[in-house]
């Protein structure tokens, strides 16, 4: 392997970043927990491994990393922080009133086959907003995103918004559940309704709601989808709801100037088994990976034993700076080249650097490393 | 250029020309061995039908053609909003005709296969442990020469695996070419696609 030692060699999915690349992802970094906090949300340092049964869910559980603690626990890296921030606000956090609006900045760790061209090591900006008024935070934490975006300087972004209740709702009627369930909500998360038709074909579902599950892959686009969802949804209750909250959050943000920015997605169905209404993702130009997500989710804190509705978010660090990367114009500025500090007697020399150091300059210190 | 197409150099690309022909987009002409080319507002890329799903994913392509067999193959996480009807086949289980089964010999049943992910799934599904060996071509041979027990493979008439001895004993999955589309492009580019859609949809029908 070009010579290279045998212990230089880095396992697959992790990476390593050095000086300018460090400095990049740090000011991302910076932007987007400066509009975090400008927005009163408090930051939280959660554990980088907790027991493993905080983090379950079809879609996590086949990523995690775990293992068997000393004393016969089974643990595991932290594959995702919602599930860790919904156990802390029930835990260590239970005496506070609610709402509790909290964000994060980290490394998430996931299994990824080498072939998926996925990193295995995430570094994750997020928030969580825990109680209080539902729509409100909807709206809250989707004005958030969009600053983070703004402030970056990426143009153009779409928050896609769709609402699990709407699927949930129609299938719940039909009494779909297991292989079936999950072979119709593959189908409608891809847009394909010849699939959709497939995975209805011999089932015994109610000729309204075959429909309705089979418009849900054409039912995304602008504000006007709002009304056809409204439109064909109208004879289920529970998928209605759930267009009217959407319809609720969709008008704030018009109101709020961000309606150039917001799509409606009804077959945007997937995503982390513990949302519970709204799920968004965000896509810019330039990227074909997401670059964020979130949603609603009201039951998973109640798992920990606080029953408090709660909505949050997530930009990917790696994939925001790829974005921004693609677009150029990223370069940090370099810094001031240091002074330097000569060492002829090596004592005299470090109270030199010292007294440099004291005031602020930022020294280099030594002989012989000129570059 | 508005939109980048993801297109198979392989069994695929006739169908292909086919439906852009039929539904009046343009459609680059015989420009021999290119493998990127534009033709009127649209870049086509021409690349292995597996990879199809790949350049549709990564965004490279906002959109392309890919049979169902490879993106069951693939996982490729890619929105398929229609089925094109053409390029229909099955991906079927085939082993010499008139051998015992495996599943009843004492040895680990080995499978031969370039859909080695759908090959391990499909017998994990039904309780069966087996070895797959991947190979990226002339399949049916497998069986014959003593690599394999049987194959999975993609059979349109038959006629290859007859001729090599081989009968279908199951069906793992029907196929025919999809449109699939990039998730970020549905949204960010979702006038030109909502066009290109409609179109094909109307040529598909």
């Amino acid at each position: 392997m070009n010579g290279s030692h045998r212990l230089a060699q880095v396992p697959p999915g992790v990476q390593c970043f050095v000086g300018e690349q460090a400095r990049r992802r740090r000011r991302i970094e910076e932007t987007v927990v400066s509009v975090f906090e400008g927005w009163d949300y408090e930051e939280i340092i959660p554990p980088l491994f907790d027991y493993a049964d905080v983090f379950t869910g079809e879609a996590l559980a086949p990523k995690t990393y775990s293992f068997v603690g000393r004393d016969g626990s089974v643990l595991a890296l932290r594959p995702d922080f919602t599930s860790l921030i919904a156990k802390i606000a029930a835990g260590r956090l239970r005496d506070r009133p609610a709402p509790l609006r909290l964000y994060y900045s980290g490394e998430v760790v996931r299994y990824e086959p080498v072939a998926a061209g996925r990193q295995s090591e995430l570094y994750q900006m997020g928030l969580e907003h825990l109680g209080g008024d539902a729509r409100a935070a909807d709206a809250e934490v989707l004005a958030i995103a969009a600053e983070c975006l703004e402030r970056l300087g990426v143009e153009g972004f779409v928050l896609a918004l769709g609402h699990v209740g709407v699927f949930s709702g129609l299938v719940a009627s039909a009494g779909f559940a297991g292989e079936a369930l999950r072979a119709l909500r593959d189908a409608v998360e891809a847009k394909d309704a010849a699939g959709v038709r497939n995975a209805l074909a011999g089932a015994a579902v109610a000729p309204d709601v075959a429909a309705a599950l089979e418009r849900l892959t054409s039912l995304a686009g602008g504000r006007e989808t709002i009304e056809e969802a409204a439109h064909a949804l109208a004879f289920c209750a529970p998928a209605a709801l759930a267009v009217a909250e959407l319809r609720t959050v969709v008008d704030a943000l018009d109101a709020a100037g961000l309606g150039g920015h917001v799509a409606v997605d009804l077959g945007e169905v997937r995503g982390l088994d513990y949302y519970t209404g709204l799920v968004f993702r965000v896509f810019a130009p330039g990227l074909g990976f997401e670059a964020g997500s979130g949603g609603r989710y009201d039951t998973l804190v109640a798992r920990f034993g606080r029953p408090l509705p709660a909505v949050g978010f997530m930009l990917g660090l790696d994939r925001v700076a790829l974005l921004l990367e693609r677009r150029g114009g990223t370069a940090a500025q370099p810094p001031e080249p240091a002074e330097r500090i000569a060492v002829g007697a090596l004592g005299e020399a470090l109270a030199a650097a010292r007294g440099r150091r004291a005031r602020g300059v930022r020294v280099r210190f030594g002989n012989g490393d000129a570059r | 250029v508005s939109l980048t197409i993801a297109l198979s150099k392989g069994k695929l690309l006739a169908g292909s020309e086919a439906l852009f022909r039929r539904a009046g987009l343009p459609f680059p002409d015989g420009e021999g061995r290119k493998l990127v080319v534009e033709a009127g507002a649209l870049r086509f890329l021409f690349v292995k039908d597996l990879d199809v799903p790949t350049y549709v994913e990564h965004g490279v392509a906002d959109c392309g053609i890919a049979g169902r067999d490879v993106l069951l193959e693939t996982g490729a996480d890619v929105l398929e909003p229609l089925d094109l009807g053409f390029g229909r086949c099955r991906v079927v289980v085939a082993r010499p005709a008139g051998r015992a089964a495996a599943e009843d010999r004492a040895a680990p049943m080995r499978v031969a296969s370039k859909y080695v992910t759908l090959t391990a799934a499909h017998f994990q599904g039904r309780g069966l442990g087996v070895e797959v060996v991947r190979l990226a071509g002339s399949v049916e041979i497998a069986p014959g020469l003593g690599l394999a027990d049987c194959i999975v493979d993609v059979v349109e008439t038959g006629r290859t695996l007859a001729a090599n001895g081989l009968e279908v004993t199951e069906t793992v999955a029907e196929s025919s070419a999809r449109l699939i589309v990039n998730r970020a492009s549905f949204h960010a580019r979702s006038a030109e696609l909502g066009r290109l859609v409609e179109t094909l949809r109307r040529a598909a029908a």
